[in-house]
C-alpha cells in the first residue's frame, strides 16, 4: 500500500500519546520504577542478608511494573513503522487485535530481557551499592556495543517487515511472531543502552530521556552495511535543526511551515 | 531560447552520423580514462547512482564482463564515498528530480570533454525515445558496434547487455512497456486518471531503493532497465542495466534516463503540476536525510559541488534546458471524462457528466479485500495463487460499484505483490486475474531490496497493479460474487538454478472515495 494509505492510518499521534502518559507516570511517581530502593543493609557488602533485603524492598511485581512502564515510555515511539505496516495489511475489523498481538509478542521478548537486565542491576547494586562504578562499566560496554557491527545488524533486521497472513489463526500467529522477531532485534540493539540509566545512582530520568533520544534517532536512520562506527543521534538532531530552521524561516516569511513528521521509515 | 537542447538519439539513423552520439562516445571515453577516485570519472559517476565494488562475486564490479573494464581501485576517502555514492532515488517522489540533477552533472562532464576535443559548446545528451515511430523501439545502432568511425574501440558498446530475449538483440517490447503514465494528472496521489501512487512516486524521505515505484518509474523506467540488461544466455548473470548497483556503468543508462526526464518535462508541458509540498521542494535534506550532491565539471554553469533540491530542478527553463520534442505522444483524457465513462460502463444513471475541475488527490481510504495465504515461490513456469476474498469487504466493493454516481465514485481496486524478494533483478512478471492480464512489472532493484543489510532491511519490493477495469468487468458479468480469485504470475524468463524469487503475499485492496 503506497504513501497515501500509509498517511491515512493515523499511528504516530496515539503512540506518542501513550508514550507521553508513561513518561508522566514515571515523572510523577518514580519510586522503585526506575531505580532500586536501598537501605543501610543493602548498601553494605553483598551478602545473603543484603540480597534478601534488596529483594524485599524491591518486590518482583514492582520491578516488573517499573520495567514495563519504562518500555512503554522509551520504546513506543520506535514502533510506529511496524504498527502502521500491520494496520495496512490487516482487515479493518482485525486491526486492533493484530496490533495487540504484535505488542504482546514484542513485550514478551522485552520482559524476558528485562529479567536478565534487572538481575544484572540487582547484582551490581549489591556489589557496588550507590556507586557510579557499575554505570561507568556498563557505559563502556554500551559504548563499544554502540560502535559494533553487530549492533548495526540488529538495527537493520529491525527494518525488515514480514508477509502477514490475512485470515484466521495464521494471521494471529504471524503478527505475534512479527512482534517477537521485532522484539529480539530491538533487544539486541538496545540492551546495553537500557541497562545504563538503570545503574545510575542519580539522574535516572535524564539518563532514560537521553537513551530514548538515541534509540528513536537510530530507528529513523536507514539500514546500512555493518561496520565499526560511532552511532550517535545524528538523524534526530538533523531533523530538529532543520525543523527549527524552517520554523524560523516560516516566521520570518509569514508562511506556515508545518513540522516535518518524524517518519521512522526513513 | 534554452542554451541546451536534447535531441533524439535516433536522428541520422542512430548511428555515429548523429554527432550527438559521436561526441557522447568521445566524452565517455575521456571519462573512462580517469581513475575511480576522480569525481569526474565515469566510474565515480556510476557509483553516485549505486555501486557494488566490495562484492566478491557478480555483480561485484571486479566480476563484470569487459568491456568496459571496470576498476575497483583506487577508492576515494570514506567521507567522499559517504557524501556522493549510492544516492539514486527510487520508489520515491524524488525519483524524477534526483535523476534530472544527475543527468545535468554527467552532461557537464561529457560536455567539458567534448569542448576540450573541439566539439560544440552546447552539446547535450541525446535521448532514446523507444516509443518513437518505425524502429526506434530498438537500441540506436551506435551502441552496438565495436568501433568508432576512426577505428578506435567504441566506449558505448558493453558486453553485458543482453536484451529481453537474452540473445543480445536489444529492443523494448511495446507493450507491455507503455507510456500510460502520461494519462496521469497527479504527481503524487490518486484520482480517476491517476492510479496509486501517482505519476512521480510516493511521498518518502531519502529513498535509495524502497517499496513501491511511482507510475513513471514503474513503467516505462523499470521495465526498460530489465529489458535492456536482460539475462545472460548462459547462466545466472545479467546485464548491467538490470541492477541499480551496476546500471550506470552502461552508457545507454543516461540516454534512457534522458527519455524518462523528457517524459516528465512533457507531462509538465501538458499542464500537469509538480508538488508544492515543502517536503518535496526542499528535498530530503530538509527533513534530516541526505542531500543531493553532484560533482560538476570545471566551467559548468553550476557550482562544484552542486547541492540541489527538487525546487532547483522542477522546471527545465530554470536550468536553461529543453528537448526537441515535448509533445506527449498520448493525449490524456481528463479525470472527469474517465469517471463519466466508467460510470456509464457500470450502468449508473447520469443526469450530467462528471464536472471537470483541478486534479485533486482523492486521499486514500484503503482496505484489504482478500489475500493469498502463504508465500509463493516463482519458478520458470510461474506460480498460481488463490486470493481468498473476505465476504464482508467484497460486498462493500460490489455495493460501491452498484450504487456508483458522480457524488459517490466507485471503488478502485489494486492487486499487490508484497514482500517480493529475490537474487536477480532481470525479470519481468506478468500477472493475470482469472486469466485477464492485470499488468506487468519489472524487478529492477529487487536484489538490493532483498539484502538484509540493504537500504530496506531485506523487506523486498512491493508492486501494485490497478485492477479496477478487471473488477468492473467481473462485477458486470456477475463474476464478483465469489469466495476467491485466481491469480497467475508468469516470469518472462526462465528462473535460473541457484536463484530465488518469492512473493510474500498476493493481496487485493479496495480504495473507496
Amino acid at each position: 500500500m503506497p504513501g497515501n494509505a500509509r498517511r491515512s492510518i493515523g499511528v504516530r499521534a496515539p503512540i506518542l500519546f501513550i508514550s507521553a502518559i508513561a513518561w508522566m507516570m514515571l515523572l510523577v511517581n518514580p519510586g522503585s520504577m526506575i531505580a532500586l530502593i536501598h537501605c543501610p543493609v543493602t548498601t553494605s557488602w553483598a551478602s545473603p542478608m543484603s540480597f534478601k533485603m534488596l529483594v524485599e524492598m524491591n518486590p518482583l511485581s514492582s520491578l516488573a511494573e517499573g520495567w514495563a512502564l519504562m518500555l512503554v515510555a522509551m520504546m513506543a515511539p520506535t514502533l510506529t513503522a511496524p504498527v502502521r505496516y500491520i494496520l495496512e495489511r490487516s482487515f479493518k475489523r482485525r486491526r486492533a487485535r493484530s496490533v495487540a498481538l504484535f505488542f504482546i509478542g514484542y513485550g514478551a521478548v522485552w520482559m524476558v530481557a528485562g529479567a536478565v537486565l534487572l538481575s544484572t542491576e540487582l547484582l551490581l547494586s549489591l556489589l557496588a551499592p550507590r556507586s557510579l562504578l557499575p554505570a561507568i562499566m556498563v557505559g563502556v560496554v554500551a559504548f563499544v556495543w554502540q560502535c559494533a557491527p553487530a549492533k548495526q545488524r540488529c538495527l537493520n533486521r529491525g527494518h525488515n517487515h514480514y508477509a502477514l497472513a490475512a485470515f484466521g489463526l495464521d494471521a494471529d500467529l504471524d503478527v505475534f511472531r512479527f512482534g517477537m522477531k521485532h522484539g529480539v532485534w530491538c533487544v539486541g540493539s538496545c540492551w546495553a543502552l537500557m541497562l545504563f540509566p538503570m545503574l545510575l545512582p542519580v539522574g535516572h530520568f535524564a539518563g532514560m530521556a537521553a537513551v530514548t533520544f538515541q534509540v528513536v534517532s537510530e530507528r529513523l536512520e536507514q539500514p546500512r552495511p555493518p561496520d565499526w562506527r560511532l552511532r550517535g543521534p545524528v538523524k534526530l538532531v538533523r531533523i530538529l535543526v532543520q525543523q527549527a530552521r524552517m520554523g524560523i524561516q516560516g516566521t520570518i516569511t509569514g508562511s506556515a511551515v508545518l513540522p516535518t513528521a518524524l517518519n521512522p521509515r526513513r | 531560447m534554452a542554451t541546451y537542447t536534447r535531441n533524439n538519439a535516433w536522428n541520422n539513423g542512430g548511428t555515429f552520423d548523429n554527432h550527438d552520439l559521436l561526441w557522447y562516445a568521445k566524452g565517455v571515453a575521456a571519462m573512462m580514462a580517469l581513475p575511480l577516485d576522480n569525481p569526474n570519472s565515469w566510474w565515480f559517476f556510476a557509483a553516485i547512482h549505486g555501486e557494488e565494488i566490495a562484492l566478491t562475486a557478480f555483480p561485484g564490479w571486479g566480476f563484470l564482463p569487459s568491456p568496459p573494464a571496470v576498476p575497483t581501485t583506487p577508492l576515494p576517502a570514506q567521507n567522499v564515498k559517504t557524501t556522493y555514492w549510492n544516492q539514486c532515488q527510487h520508489q520515491s517522489w524524488y525519483f524524477p528530480p534526483w535523476h534530472r540533477g544527475y543527468l545535468i552533472a554527467l552532461e557537464s562532464e561529457i560536455r567539458a570533454a567534448v569542448i576540450k576535443a573541439g566539439g560544440p559548446a552546447t552539446w547535450a545528451l541525446p535521448y532514446w525515445n523507444y516509443f518513437g515511430p518505425n524502429n526506434q523501439y530498438q537500441i540506436p545502432p551506435a551502441f552496438t558496434v565495436r568501433t568508432l568511425p576512426d577505428g578506435t574501440p567504441n566506449p558505448l558498446f558493453v558486453t553485458a547487455r543482453y536484451g529481453p530475449n537474452s540473445d543480445g538483440n536489444i529492443f523494448i517490447p511495446i507493450p507491455p512497456v507503455s507510456q500510460a503514465c502520461m494519462n496521469n494528472d497527479l504527481y503524487t496521489g490518486t484520482d480517476a486518471a491517476t492510479p496509486r501512487p501517482g505519476f512521480g512516486g510516493p511521498k518518502t524521505g531519502f529513498s535509495h531503493g524502497g517499496r513501491t515505484s511511482g507510475n513513471l518509474e514503474s513503467n516505462p523506467h523499470n521495465q526498460v532497465h530489465v529489458d535492456v540488461g536482460g539475462n545472460a544466455p548462459t547462466g545466472s548473470d545479467y546485464g548491467l542495466m538490470s541492477d541499480p548497483g551496476i546500471a550506470a556503468l552502461d552508457p545507454i543508462f543516461y540516454i534512457h534516463h534522458a527519455n524518462i526526464d523528457r517524459m516528465w518535462a512533457a507531462w509538465n508541458a501538458a499542464g500537469h503540476a509538480n508538488p508544492t509540498d515543502p517536503k518535496w521542494l526542499n528535498g530530503p535534506a530538509a527533513s534530516g536525510g541526505r542531500k543531493f550532491i553532484m560533482p560538476m565539471a570545471v566551467g559548468a554553469a553550476f557550482p562544484n559541488p552542486w547541492v540541489y533540491t527538487p525546487s532547483d530542478v522542477n522546471s527545465l527553463s530554470k536550468l536553461n534546458y529543453t528537448y526537441d520534442n515535448l509533445v506527449p505522444a498520448v493525449k490524456a483524457t481528463p479525470a472527469a471524462n474517465l469517471l463519466t465513462q466508467r460510470l456509464t460502463r457500470l450502468g449508473a444513471a447520469l443526469a450530467a457528466p462528471a464536472p471537470a475541475g483541478v486534479p485533486m488527490d482523492s486521499g486514500d481510504n484503503s482496505e484489504l479485500v482478500g489475500a493469498h495465504q502463504g508465500a509463493l515461490s516463482i519458478t520458470s513456469s510461474g506460480a498460481r495463487a488463490t486470493v481468498k476474498l473476505d465476504g464482508v469487504v467484497r460486498k462493500k466493493v460490489a455495493a460501491s460499484l452498484t450504487a456508483a454516481s458522480v457524488a459517490h465514485p466507485p471503488d478502485h481496486a489494486y492487486l499487490q505483490l508484497e514482500n517480493v524478494r529475490g537474487t536477480q533483478d532481470a525479470h519481468k512478471l506478468s500477472v493475470y486475474i482469472n486469466e485477464h492480464l492485470a499488468g506487468t512489472v519489472g524487478l529492477f532493484g529487487l536484489r538490493t531490496a532483498s539484502l538484509q543489510d540493504g537500504p530496506h532491511g531485506g523487506e523486498g519490493l512491493t508492486f501494485e497493479l490497478d485492477i479496477t477495469p478487471i473488477i468492473d468487468a467481473l462485477h458486470l458479468a456477475n463474476g464478483l460474487d465469489v469466495d476467491s480469485l485466481d491469480v497467475r504470475i508468469v516470469p518472462n524468463h526462465a528462473i535460473a538454478a541457484g536463484t530465488s524469487l518469492t512473493v510474500g503475499r498476493v493481496s487485493i485492496y479496495r480504495q473507496s472515495f
